[in-house]
């Protein structure tokens, strides 16, 4: 979005009037406006120009604009772009259901040029604020040259997140790093993470994605927003072939939802208080390594006393065995642990496992209870 | 009906709002077709979008007479019901072909 580049729209409708009406009101404007009369149309156009913004009607024949924003925010391509609904649908599910699936607003039907107008001004202000505060974020980062390792959180000092941890660094290893989060008294969120490489200060990346956890883990985002946000400035500020492969795990102990969103990392493991443990397998692609990644994200309802494992790929990978299987095959190993406090499991796995002689790699596991 | 003022009123000039119009007569006594057709086959599902059509349309270019009666047409369709539709119909097209400056 350059200074002399007209804002783009991109309008869909099945009725021509209304796109000549949107196009009419909104090119008088100033704003450069693309047209489509149908979904796949419009997919096509979103892909090749990349419009600013996307007003989307949600009655059409054949694809609907409920498909259409799906296959959008399903592509890292056109994920990011900001889409409103034209609907002449009052019901509030119908509302709902586009918000969930990702829009910003809706204009309803019949809809007013000048409404129009104004919503698209909005909405381009809001996206320009959060681009402008990713760059910025990422500009101070950048210049961040030397930054304290700030002290890995303690259950003694979160009293309120309910976890138990062990970890243990290599010293010269990039290396393995956790975080704790207390979004609100209720809300807690867990973090953890693992470097590629060893060739970047340990204290420069730790501190930076502490910094960019405090700044985006709040009530405003969502957990998946504060992933997204984390990892576009991550990847402007990370070298090439630089990652991390990350686990978040966002708990609010009110509605009693746990919502995980998985970059890379491996399977969560879920210790319910009445039943086997289990994992949570959800794919996605790994943190900073490019823009508008797509990472795996469940929700599920938890309850009280519900166990929550979360670990660097030391605990599960081996010589004889990569992660993927070596997560499935320690399930009965979790078993034997389900009767004990979530303080203690985390050890209580490493002696299980490793006995005296701990592995030569960096190591973290964290137990969390709701 | 005032052009000048509806077109003032949707923040447009009254060229373009005439454009407007010209395309809404175009669409519009497309979508008439469609419902004819729709009526003559008994299909009110296709009755029903053709008239929803004309109504979002109508309801933008604030016409409103013509939006109302399209909503009415819309609504009825939905619950399978065609009856009144052939003056419905005529009453539509006399409205539509009002507005054709030609």
């Amino acid at each position: 979005m350059g200074n002399k580049q007209p804002y783009t729209v991109l309008a869909v409708d099945d009725n021509l009037l209304n796109l000549k009406l949107i196009e009419k009101s909104l090119s008088k404007e100033g704003y450069r406006i693309f047209c489509a009369d149908n979904g796949p149309k419009a997919r096509a156009i979103a892909l090749k120009e990349k419009p600013d913004l996307i007003l989307l009607d949600i009655e059409m024949p054949g694809e609907n604009g409920f498909d259409v924003i799906e296959k959008l925010k399903d592509d890292s391509a056109t994920n990011s772009i900001p889409v409103l609904f034209l609907t002449g649908v009052s019901e509030v599910d119908a509302k709902l259901k586009g918000f969930e699936l990702g829009a910003v607003d809706y204009i309803t039907k019949p809809f007013h040029p000048l409404e129009v107008l104004a919503r698209v001004r909005i909405h381009l202000k809001l996206s320009i604020a959060t681009n402008s505060l990713i760059a910025g974020q990422a500009s101070k980062l950048k210049q961040l040259t030397e930054a304290q390792v700030s002290m890995l959180p303690t259950p003694e000092d979160n009293p309120l997140a309910r976890f138990g941890v062990f970890y243990k660094a290599l010293e010269e290893a990039g290396g393995d790093f956790y975080d704790i989060l207390n979004i609100t008294d209720n809300i807690t969120g867990y973090f953890l993470a693992d470097f590629s490489g060893h060739d970047i200060k340990t204290s420069y990346l730790t501190a930076s994605v502490k910094a960019l956890l405090a700044q985006n883990c709040t009530p405003v985002y969502s957990p998946a927003e504060s992933m997204k946000m984390i990892n576009d400035v991550l990847a402007e500020i990370l070298p090439d072939g630089k990652y991390l492969t990350a686990c978040y795990m966002h708990l609010n102990r009110t509605t009693k939802k746990m919502t995980i969103i998985n970059a890379g990392h491996p399977p969560v493991v879920c210790m319910p208080v009445d039943g086997d443990p289990y994992l949570i397998k959800t794919r996605g692609d790994i943190l900073g390594m490019f823009k508008d990644a797509q990472f795996g994200i469940k929700t599920i309802n938890v309850s009280k006393g519900d166990r929550f494992l979360i670990y660097s790929d030391g605990l599960v990978e081996s010589e004889k065995m990569t992660w993927a299987t070596g997560a499935e095959a320690m399930l009965p190993v979790y078993k034997t642990v389900v009767s004990i406090s979530y303080k203690e499991i985390p050890q209580k796995l490493v002696d299980k496992l490793f006995g005296e002689k701990l592995p030569d790699d960096d190591l973290v596991i964290l137990c969390a209870e709701v | 009906m005032d052009f000048q003022d509806l077109a003032s009123r949707l923040g447009i000039d009254d060229e373009d709002f005439m454009e407007l119009v010209e395309l809404f007569v175009v669409t519009t006594l497309s979508d008439i077709e469609k419902i004819k057709k729709s009526v003559q086959k008994k299909n009110c599902h296709d009755a029903s979008a053709a008239a929803h059509s004309i109504k979002g349309a109508a309801g933008n270019m604030g016409f409103n007479d013509m939006f109302e009666l399209a909503k009415t047409m819309e609504m009825q369709a939905r619950e399978e019901s065609l009856d009144g539709f052939d003056a419905y119909i005529t009453d539509l097209e006399a409205q539509v072909n009002s507005l054709n400056p030609t």
